[in-house]
């Protein structure tokens, strides 16, 4: 593989992570699938999982946390899950992209991004490092930036915004064609986060890649994403391609969510707040729905029952969504 | 009241191999923001915004110009002097999770404060538990659960809003909340935003917002001014509502076009303006400071300053040559 978008399979992918009071999933039973060339966006807050489920991507999630069940299958891969040691780590950087949450403090302090960019070089075994270093400086400046400007430069001497392009470069220099970005634009400002996602769209159409994006920031997947999966208490809540689940979400939860966000046309006082507070890995209930606790449509059955995911083929795309009232509202 | 006329900041960075470089963070800043009343900085990241909030909550000195609290000038007063007025004026900042000390209950936390204002106007042991518990029921949260909490038992919210408790104890006549949101959870920023808004409505507090998201903005009310900065200079000053309905500076535009649309639910503006580059700092100063980077510059914009000022046909006040009505925000689709 190497040179076409992979699809991605994941398949009831449980993570655990080990705390004093036993093991506790981080990610729960979780579906979802990459279809190649797409670009899936997925929304969350704090502790949602959604770091969680994208670092599974890689096979990285550290200790105490492990992956206690399920599959991810990656095109030309194979499951990503059963990999080991050198296999897998040869695997991430050439097939798998990742650009780290606050990517601009994810560089060495010490060496020019140019040293760093013949370190990954090296460590992937690249013979030709001249062509990685003329790669990389198209890619840079594709990205509008000065390319041997920016591989002479420390961290230090780039702005936040060049620093997440950078990240973007490293991901992609080794021809990877499945490219993670973790919050790719929390703490930049909105022109910089503007120009950042327009260059995601650009790069992930001009190189045919099959990119995820995870982000707190609905706004963010209403810009770039194809299709838009939701996660709360570490379990996907709602999915589906992401015009229809900002148009007409079903789930309370992405409902409040895009309610709560300020606007900048109409009554601000329609703009609500959800009540509670998003659950921990402690507080989030181990049977029944998750959202429950914050939920205005709250039924005895939810205190018990996790709500199965139901699917509807749409016609651009499938839609799922885990919730009683909504499964409830449909067969009535 | 508090008022600032030509507020001048330099920050000078001194360089051994490249020689000093200065970096001109203000450059002669009018503001005014009445009793009570609320006002907004809008800018990009290096704009002058937060240097001018940590000037007016006193954490800032300044170069040139005055600020007047309660008509008092401060650049005559001593450090000691000053104190009392810069009290006033409380300081929210962005992050919850340092602004709190780890090893220190709530309790701990607000009694330190109270403690002195009690001393200063000699009230009793009583009045300071009492205080406490009103501070917090002030802000939303429940004295009896939260009093006896280390910060790292509090969710984000819950911590942003003991801050705005410890703010409280001093009687401030106004807050400043710099990026008070940014770090908090989306679905809990509204409730500090609403927050903010009532207790300038219930208690009379002064709000000064500083944030780059425009919509946060409006949750200081409709009768809040916001005032757009840019390199240290405000190009476009009005009423919150009118300026983002109808801006007429690029720049403003620039900021307004690149908020995320809601595809699905809303329909972009028409004519969105992008920046031509990316702000840099160590571009020439002559001119107009963001003709460089704006679409619509003319002749004018190389050789001379636009000031801040009120044309005919747009009722704020904005610095540019050619300004110009554009539709660059998104409405929602019910309304196309």
């Amino acid at each position: 593989m190497g040179t076409q978008a992979p699809g991605v399979r994941i398949g009831g992918l449980t993570v655990v992570y080990k705390t004093p009071a036993g093991e506790l999933p981080a990610v729960r039973d979780i579906s979802l699938t990459l279809e190649p060339g797409t670009i899936t966006g997925i929304v969350g807050e704090s502790g949602s999982g959604k770091s969680t489920l994208a670092l599974s991507l890689l096979n990285a999630v550290q200790p105490p946390g492990r992956i206690a069940a399920g599959s991810v299958e990656i095109d030309g891969l194979g499951d990503v899950v059963g990999l080991a040691g050198e296999e897998l780590r040869k695997a991430r950087g050439r097939h798998i992209g990742y650009v780290f949450q606050a990517a601009q403090n994810s560089l060495n302090p010490l060496k020019t991004v140019g040293k760093q960019l013949l370190d990954l070089g090296r460590s992937h075994g690249v013979e030709d490092l001249r062509g990685l270093v003329r790669e990389a400086q198209e890619l840079l400046g594709r990205m509008g930036l000065d390319g041997a400007r920016v591989l002479d430069s420390h961290q230090h001497e780039l702005s936040g915004g060049m620093r997440q392009r950078v990240g973007i470069m490293l991901a992609l220099v080794l021809n990877a064609h499945l490219v993670v970005l973790d919050e790719p634009t929390t703490a930049l400002d909105m022109i910089t986060q503007a120009n950042i996602l327009k260059i995601v769209r650009e790069v992930h159409a001009e190189r045919g890649l099959t990119t995820l994006v995870i982000t707190h920031d609905i706004g963010v997947v209403a810009e770039v994403a194809d299709r838009l999966a939701v996660m709360y208490g570490g379990r996907l809540v709602e999915q589906g391609p992401t015009r229809e689940v900002l148009g007409a979400p079903q789930h309370p939860y992405t409902k409040g969510l895009i309610k709560a966000i300020p606007r900048l046309v109409g009554d601000i006082d329609e703009a609500r707040a959800l009540p509670g507070r998003p659950p921990t890995l402690a507080t989030v209930p181990k049977q029944g729905c998750v959202f429950r606790e914050r939920c205005a449509l709250r039924m005895d059955v939810c205190d018990d029952v996790d709500p199965a995911p139901q699917v509807d083929q749409g016609e651009r795309g499938p839609r799922t969504v885990a919730c009683h009232a909504v499964t409830v509202k449909e067969h009535a | 009241m508090i008022t600032g006329t030509g507020v001048v900041k330099t920050f000078k960075q001194r360089g051994k191999m490249l020689g000093a470089r200065e970096v001109r963070a203000l450059r002669g800043v009018d503001f005014a923001i009445p009793k009570g009343g609320a006002a907004s900085f809008i800018g990009e990241s290096g704009c002058g915004k937060t240097t001018l909030g940590r000037i007016i909550a006193g954490l800032e000195t300044y170069d040139e110009g005055e600020i007047e609290i309660g008509g008092v000038p401060m650049s005559g007063l001593k450090h000691k002097q000053r104190q009392p007025h810069f009290r006033k004026i409380q300081m929210i900042h962005q992050d919850p999770y340092s602004a709190l000390n780890p090893t220190r209950t709530v309790h701990q936390t607000l009694h330190a404060p109270l403690t002195l204002r009690a001393g200063q106007t000699g009230r009793s042991r009583a009045w300071i538990e009492e205080r406490a518990a009103e501070v917090l029921s002030l802000v939303g949260l429940d004295p009896g659960t939260v009093l006896s909490r280390y910060p790292h038992q509090l969710s984000g919210g819950m911590r942003q809003r003991v801050v705005i408790a410890r703010a409280l104890t001093v009687d401030p006549e106004m807050l400043v909340a710099d990026e008070a949101v940014s770090m908090i959870d989306v679905s809990l920023r509204l409730g500090i935003l609403a927050l903010l808004k009532d207790l300038r409505e219930r208690l009379g507090v002064s709000v000064l917002f500083i944030t780059h998201d425009v919509a946060t903005a409006r949750y200081i009310g409709a009768d809040g001014e916001l005032y757009v900065i840019y390199r240290g200079q405000v190009v476009e000053r009005g009423a919150v509502d009118t300026i983002i309905a109808d801006p007429v500076h690029p720049y403003t535009q620039s900021l307004l076009s690149a908020i995320p649309v809601l595809h699905g639910l809303e329909q972009p503006g028409e004519q969105p303006v992008m920046p031509l580059e990316s702000l840099d700092e160590s571009q020439s100063d002559a001119g107009c400071l963001f003709a460089r980077r704006c679409p619509f510059r003319g002749e004018r914009c190389a050789e001379e300053r636009p000031l801040l000022r009120i044309t005919e046909g747009a009722p704020q006040e904005h610095a540019c040559f050619y300004p110009e009505r554009r539709d660059v925000i998104a409405r929602p689709m019910s309304e196309v």
